[in-house]
């Protein structure tokens, strides 16, 4: 009979024990999966907002402008990078109906090249998409604020500059940063109101998902003096810090979580050793070495919890599966965006499924059976063999 | 004798057409005489909010153009100054120390959080965004194409020549602010209203009056236009 299935025999001789190790384990799996789909997913759904509505995959700008965002430091003559990209122009306007005035961001846009790489013009929830000068589309939530309704006239001022612009479209995106404070103007418009010549202040540039910090390291070994790309985590404002301080607190926390579990099921499998030492005196004086002894110990501590492991996994992936597929979260993000309007939070998030996961939560598994081996373990290799089968 | 009646029927007739003022002129020629002459006094401005009075007394500098106010009372406020000289406006604060040049944005500010704009006390905005229409005695405006007005008509009522009310709409035909002048009095071959009232149409119990009281019409010296006296008085 190998070793294992004496083990595995063994788990089962304490069905209620293991059920209750198995439970710690049960649940400390389904935690570790969902915390890394729920961070994974919170990471996703901000690349999402920034390189599709609040920025783009990649950014190129003057470094004087990445210092100072002034128009001033943009582009005069717009410049040849070797990849496509489309114009924006970026200033601080002051918007003016006849109920309110506002201060925001409005950004300049080249309407067809947005549709090429943005998914805002694709969002509009009421009226249309920019398609030439004198027309300003609006993030819905800042229409409201500013009460001004599609066809009606909007007045945006620079220290240059005013104009009045026709609402032509109200977007709804999900995309806090766009609903709350998106001012879109046709980028010849944006030019007048900035009047100083410059005819964009950053260039967006497409980059496939996940390539968007290489695009821009490419770019930069290519890129003429004074330019510099920068990818969209770059781009983040301080939503990036939210998001890896919560990496750098909930994955400690999880090892953390691992550890107590495996704890839990050491500290059952030593009660369970010191109970049968008589039992593993007869079977050493039957032959079996005290290392292979200890070895089934470890097997039966790593059995236990990967028991526990499989059933956590499958409700784990259950759970994550549902997140990721439904909007569970909505609520909970709806009421975040309406807390941090400007903090690029999307309306809604869904957990991400990803089989790396189970290879994190085995760690349970193998730490139960390091354990084991180290403690409930060490008392079968320092087992006195004599005393125990007098039965002292 | 039939056809000299009507040559100087119809000579009278066309030097009447010739003489008389468009619409455009006319709001421009009232715009003017409610800039006054060149004088010094003291504004009472009052704001009203619902449950709240605040009144402020302003010392004002004007040569019609330029002006420069420094706020006299309450206590609490005194010291703040303003000059306004084209698209430039200075404010300074005294807690600071210190002058602030204000973006041209700053002029559709509220002045002192009342419901006036500097807009309101100095600009021309009338004349240069609106188109001008009259209708029943009333000039009736409406935004040049692409003009940078949020309003969607604006009605000035004259009395004689004198601008005797201005009512605001919004694009959607609701009246939403209303500036009264009273009281005119003739200065220096120039006018000036005596009580000047703006309401908030949207808004119940928002109004600002200001009082224009203890006037000396006369040349301002040119150094009160100069941002330094901000800081070191007119």
């Amino acid at each position: 009979m190998t070793l294992l299935s004496l083990a595995w025999r063994n788990v089962l001789r304490q069905r209620r024990r293991t059920a209750l190790l198995s439970l710690v384990v049960v649940y400390v799996t389904v935690a570790v999966l969902f915390m890394l789909g729920f961070l994974d997913g919170y990471g996703e759904s901000l690349v999402e907002a920034y390189a599709r509505y609040v920025e783009a995959p990649v950014v190129v700008a003057k470094e004087a402008w990445w210092e100072d965002p002034d128009p001033t430091n943009g582009f005069t003559e717009l410049p040849s990078l070797g990849v496509p990209y489309t114009p924006r122009l970026s200033l601080y306007v002051l918007l003016r109906s006849p109920y309110r005035t506002e201060g925001g961001v409005a950004l300049g846009v080249d309407p067809e090249g947005e549709r090429r790489l943005s998914r805002v013009s694709v969002k509009v929830a009421e009226g249309r998409w920019l398609e030439g000068k004198g027309e300003v589309v609006l993030g819905y939530r800042l229409a409201e604020r500013l009460d001004v309704r599609v066809g009606e006239r909007l007045v945006l001022e620079t220290g240059k500059a005013a104009l009045g612009l026709r609402v032509v479209g109200l977007l709804r995106t999900g995309v806090s940063n766009v609903d709350f404070a998106g001012v879109y103007l046709h980028l010849e418009d944006a030019e007048r109101l900035a009047g100083t010549g410059v005819r964009a202040t950053h260039l967006a540039v497409e980059a496939g998902r996940g390539r968007e910090e290489a695009t821009a390291q490419a770019l930069n070994a290519t890129l003429p003096p004074g330019l510099k790309a920068k990818g969209v985590w770059e781009l983040m404002g301080p939503i990036r810090a939210d998001y890896e301080g919560s990496r750098l607190f909930y994955l400690p926390l999880l090892g953390l979580f691992m550890l107590l579990a495996a704890t839990a099921v050491v500290s059952t499998t030593y009660v369970s050793v010191r109970e049968r030492l008589r039992e593993f005196a007869v079977a050493e004086s039957l032959g079996l070495t005290p290392g292979r002894l200890a070895l089934q110990v470890a097997l039966e501590a790593a059995l236990a919890s990967g028991v526990g492991l499989v059933l956590g996994l499958l409700l784990g992936y259950a759970l994550l599966y549902y997140t990721a597929t439904h909007d569970v979260f909505g609520p909970l993000m709806r009421m975040s965006v309406e807390f941090f309007p400007e903090s690029g939070l999307s309306e809604h998030l869904y957990t991400a499924v990803r089989p790396v996961y189970a290879l994190y939560a085995s760690l349970v598994v193998v730490l139960s059976g390091l354990l084991a081996l180290l403690f409930p373990g060490r008392l079968v290799l320092r087992l006195e063999l004599a005393r125990y089968l007098k039965g002292e | 004798m039939t056809v000299k009646r009507t040559l100087a029927f119809l000579i009278l007739a066309l030097m009447a057409l010739v003489l008389a003022q468009s619409p455009l002129d006319k709001l421009k020629a009232a715009l003017d005489r409610l800039r006054g002459p060149a004088h010094q006094g003291v504004y009472v401005l009052t704001v009203e909010r619902p449950g709240s009075t605040k009144t402020y007394r302003i010392k004002v500098y004007t040569d019609g153009n330029r002006a420069h106010l420094r706020v006299l009372e309450p206590r609490s406020e005194a010291g703040q100054a303003f000059l306004s000289l084209g698209q430039d406006l200075y404010l300074y604060d005294p807690r600071l120390d210190r002058t602030l040049r204000l973006p041209p944005t700053g002029r559709t500010e509220r002045f002192l959080g009342s419901d006036l704009t500097y807009q309101d006390l100095m600009g021309r905005d009338l004349e240069e965004l609106f188109q001008v229409a009259e209708a029943q005695g009333v000039l009736v405006l409406t935004p040049k194409p692409g003009a940078a007005t949020p309003y969607g008509r604006v009605e000035v009522y004259l009395k004689g020549d004198l601008i005797e009310r201005i009512l605001y709409y919004d694009q959607r035909g609701q009246a939403v602010r209303e500036l009264w002048l009273e009281g005119y009095q003739r200065l220096d071959g120039a006018y000036l209203p005596r009580v000047m009232e703006l309401r908030d149409l949207l808004k119940e119990g928002y109004r600002t009056r200001v009082e224009i009281q203890e006037v000396r019409v006369g040349p301002i010296p040119e150094r009160c236009f100069n941002p330094l006296a901000l800081e070191r008085g007119c």
